[in-house]
């Protein structure tokens, strides 16, 4: 079994690559796929030490992580194809204001 | 033998991680990120989290990434002629990502943190641990009260995307 610093060293570095996509990128849809990539490190590390401490715990946690993060998918594609139909442009330095 | 089964679906995993950063193409960074959330849900098995390897694949690989992928397609966003904002704005943010990357190995690995997994048939008596049994005593007895918010919090995610992409 590989030692404990092993994954929470790739849930790190995984979490790293998706806020560095969130700060770079600037299609709105990559910049979700992004979210979702920090997210799942999140869940990673949980589990890990789920798995380090031999309790169920961490798991739970992961599952709900999983439920909002489906859930934040949902809003956030809903509201992607709502600026698509208000024919904006699909980029967020264009997206800075929260007008309707 | 773990180690190496470990350090291939690591270099997998952080390999598409990247995938999804710098793919020109959405529908090229929604592909690499299919690949990273089932290299994840092998790292869960690995981690004897059984029900939340099913979990991660049926709900993330199945329901949101086709729901990415319609989307995708649903709007066919163009290609971008450079992945970044501004030069600066990426060379800063690449520079920190680095930093920090670099600091936590130096955390997880240098540090004194115990760091081997203690094994898994030292679990205490109950049902073995990630499997649905554990689970479910763990979600249905202590966090009823969580699950039940949860639930809520679908619902109300599935209809604000109703009333968000309805026709005007």
């Amino acid at each position: 079994m590989p030692p404990l610093g092993a994954f929470l060293l790739l849930s790190a570095f995984l979490f790293v690559t998706g806020a560095v996509g969130v700060l770079i990128r600037r299609n709105p849809l990559v910049v979700f796929m992004c979210v979702e990539l920090m997210l799942n490190a999140g869940n990673l590390a949980l589990v890990t030490f789920s798995r380090f401490h031999q309790s169920s715990e961490g798991q739970v946690f992961a599952l709900v992580v999983i439920a909002v993060a489906a859930s934040e998918v949902v809003v956030g594609l809903a509201l992607m194809v709502a600026i698509y139909k208000s024919g904006r442009p699909m980029d967020i330095d264009d997206l800075s204001e929260m007008r309707g | 033998m773990l180690t190496i089964f470990f350090a291939v679906v690591a270099a997998l995993s952080a390999t598409s991680g990247i995938g999804v950063v710098v793919s020109r193409r959405p529908l090229y960074a929604a592909l690499s990120l299919v690949l990273n959330m089932l290299s994840l849900a092998l790292l869960f098995l690995l981690l004897s989290a059984q029900f939340l390897a099913a979990a991660q694949v049926i709900v993330y690989a199945g329901a949101v990434m086709v729901l990415f992928v319609f989307v995708i397609t649903l709007l066919n966003p163009a290609r971008e002629d450079s992945p970044s904002r501004e030069p600066i704005q990426g060379g800063v943010a690449i520079f920190l990502g680095a930093s920090f990357t670099l600091l936590a190995s130096i955390a997880f690995l240098a540090g004194k943190a115990p760091g081997r997994f203690p094994d898994d048939a030292a679990a205490t008596g109950g049902a073995a641990l990630g499997s649905i049994q554990a689970i479910g005593q763990a979600l249905f007895n202590d966090f009823a009260y969580p699950f039940e918010v949860t639930s809520l919090v679908l619902v109300v995610a599935a209809v604000g995307a109703v009333y968000l992409s309805r026709g005007r």
